[in-house]
């Protein structure tokens, strides 16, 4: 968007029809005001789009916890909707919009082309993308490196496997989930070259059978360390891990988007963690100092965002030696001296992808 | 090569069973004139009562708490599309959409917004003394949870009652010829609402299988389109139960071979292999089902014109 701060246009839209029946122009008081130009006890307005249900423990939890920590710590007034098809983010930005919503939060690559839609409908109001790949002046990707949490998962995976097979289970292969395999995998490789990864997708983040199919299929192949990339799906993983290990095999299951040590913690390795609720604090404190917007916004392991916390419970079957590995190669990653390997998806990203593997 | 073929067998039966039982229900019903494409909304509603029953009572208290609620959201379609006469196709996206708002603030409310693995009381597999011990087969087919033996017994069982008693013609004639079923002396309505409330219930312990039986969990959405790939299922099956249990397997064993050919590792695009059970649909649809019909009366209300 082109046009100045100050001045605020907001355009009404009829359900449906997205046609604009009405503009309303008026010119915002003066720059000491706030970014949205409202008044200064009125609280802001938060919203948050997820495209499933919040209740993973994974990536769409983190995001609500993110939102109910805007709440908490800066009194903001919040609301969240789940929806499902790319229609429904339509309805729901306007909606947003229509009411004077300060930042939406659309958690997820998917709504990427809905938000420069609703970007340019409503330029008062700022649309965050998780793991989004369209900037605007109003409309912000935040790129979440995990692929440096899930690189160094890759070379706990390789640290532990006796079968020198692994496994990774993905829901869909969209570019920010296909980056954590690729930097998993180059994880793999700076320990043990000789390990073979396997790699399914079962077209679905919520489909917990599936993922249990999938996850048992891989173990068969004699995996004996998997990691996910899915939302509700992944309890399929864990429950796949948990019968192999109740039936005598010895397995691990590796989180992924949050801290799921806690899900089944006798076979969880360790997990990919994503501190979401961070993430989005640091987003609402760029917008109080109008810094946001126009570019997008990198959240890491530089700033906490991203880690691999191998799981307490089990921190004693660790060979020490591998624990020295993670914490050397987390070091490297910070000292800038690795780049783990991504997958680009955001606008003008270039050159971040050619990483080297250890 | 059958340390190879016996596990892949043992998956097949596993995908297949829930839209077994699914496709069984629905079977019964579509041959009383009813089309109930609310059943995705019993099959989760029977997951997460399943989930509840387990949590309180044990698996079988859960098993029948599942059950149970997939003949209510059943019911509620009853109840508009054939109490009301509301049409059938719109009351039954109506149901599953329902369904799956209705369990994911249930859930949410029960066990917070940000959800948690449930470890639920299983239904274990039960293996069938000499039978499990059949080579190749024995395991795939008799050393499966309770939900399995449910579906090999109740497809001949329905086979029969449809085609060798007078309540089965009186259900078939309701869903061919209303007019003449009603002449005939046959509570047209009736019939039709305990087919529906059947094929609900049948819903239900799919959605039991699905949450007690294979991922002992249950996770908002969890049904994830099985109750259309059931009616599915149903037209392939040809609306005869033995020929739709047949169906239901070849179906999971296509979700399974597609599993397993991704673990070898192949360098093929995904999608392919997650096409594969749709692809084969679509050839055994043409090829084989094409020579069939559906009951006269699907989908049609009664009274007529009403």
């Amino acid at each position: 968007m082109s046009e100045p701060r100050s001045r605020l246009v907001r355009r009404v839209t009829t359900r449906g029809a997205a046609v604009v029946t009405a503009t309303i122009l008026w010119l915002g008081a003066c720059a000491g005001e706030g970014e949205a130009g409202r008044e200064a006890d009125e609280p802001a307005q938060f919203a948050l789009l997820t495209s499933g249900p919040v209740s993973d423990a994974g990536w769409y939890a983190g995001g609500y916890e993110g939102l109910l920590l805007l709440r908490d710590s800066i009194g903001a007034q919040v609301s969240h909707q789940q929806t499902r098809t790319p229609a429904e983010f339509d309805e729901a930005f306007r909606a947003y919009g229509n009411s004077g919503y300060d930042i939406v939060f659309a958690h997820g690559f998917e709504y990427q082309d809905a938000a420069i839609r609703a970007g340019d409908l409503f330029p008062d109001m700022y649309v965050v993308v998780s793991s989004g790949g369209r900037v605007a002046d109003n409309v912000v990707p935040v790129t979440f490196t995990l692929e440096q949490a899930s690189y160094l998962a890759g070379i706990a995976a390789a640290g532990m496997t006796r079968t020198g097979l692994v496994g990774m289970v993905g829901g869909v292969a969209i570019p920010p989930a296909l980056g954590t395999f690729r930097a998993f995998e180059a994880g793999v490789a700076s320990v043990r070259p000789d390990v073979r990864v396997l790699e399914t997708f079962i077209g679905s983040w919520d489909d917990v059978s599936a993922a249990k199919e999938a996850a048992v299929a891989q173990l068969r192949q004699g995996a004996d360390v998997l990691v996910h990339n899915t939302d509700a799906a992944s309890f399929g993983v864990f429950q796949a891990v948990r019968e192999a290990t109740t039936a005598g095999d010895s397995a691990w299951v590796i989180g992924m988007n949050g801290n799921q040590n806690d899900v089944a913690p006798e076979v969880t390795l360790g997990s990919a963690d994503l501190r979401l609720p961070a993430a989005f604090l640091e987003v609402a404190e760029l917008w109080q100092a109008g810094e946001l917007g126009g570019r997008p916004v990198y959240s890491g392991m530089e700033k906490g965002t991203v880690d691999y916390v191998p799981n307490p419970a089990v921190l004693d079957r660790y060979p020490p030696e591998l624990l020295a590995r993670i914490d050397e190669a987390r070091r490297t990653i910070l000292s800038g001296a690795l780049n783990v390997p991504r997958v680009p998806y955001v606008e003008d990203e270039i050159g971040v992808q050619d990483g080297t593997g250890g | 090569m059958s340390e190879l073929l016996a596990p892949f067998f043992e998956a097949s039966v596993r995908l297949g069973v829930p839209l077994a039982l699914a496709a069984l229900g629905e079977t019964i019903t579509e041959r009383s004139g009813v089309i109930n494409i609310g059943l995705e909304g019993s099959i989760i509603a029977g997951a997460f009562a399943g989930a509840l029953g387990a949590l309180a009572w044990g698996a079988p208290g859960g098993a029948i708490a599942g059950l149970m609620a997939g003949g209510v959201a059943a019911a509620v379609f009853a109840f508009f599309a054939l109490g009301l006469g509301a049409d059938q196709i719109i009351t039954g996206t109506a149901v599953t959409i329902g369904g799956l708002g209705l369990t994911a603030a249930a859930y949410e409310t029960r066990f917070g917004p940000t959800g948690t693995a449930l470890s639920l009381p299983t239904l274990d597999p039960l293996p069938v003394p000499l039978l499990a011990e059949l080579p190749l087969l024995g395991r795939a087919l008799f050393a499966q949870p309770v939900t399995a033996y449910a579906a090999y017994l109740l497809a001949p069982v329905l086979w029969w009652y449809l085609q060798r008693t007078a309540w089965g013609l009186e259900l078939r004639a309701v869903g061919e010829e209303p007019c003449a079923a009603e002449a005939a002396g046959v509570a047209v309505v009736r019939t039709r609402v305990f087919a529906t409330l059947f094929g609900g219930a049948m819903g239900g312990l799919a959605g039991v299988h699905l949450s007690l039986a294979h991922t002992a969990t249950f996770a908002e959405g969890m049904s994830a389109g099985r109750g259309f790939i059931a009616l599915a299922v149903v037209v392939l099956g040809r609306w005869n139960p033995l020929g739709v249990v047949a169906a239901a397997l070849l179906f999971g064993a296509a979700s399974a071979l597609q599993f397993s050919l991704q673990a070898l590792g192949l360098n093929l695009p995904y999608q392919l292999f997650l096409a594969l059970p749709y692809l084969l649909a679509l050839l055994a649809l043409a090829g084989w089902v094409g020579r069939t019909r559906a009951p006269a009366a699907l989908g049609q209300p009664w009274p007529a014109g009403r």
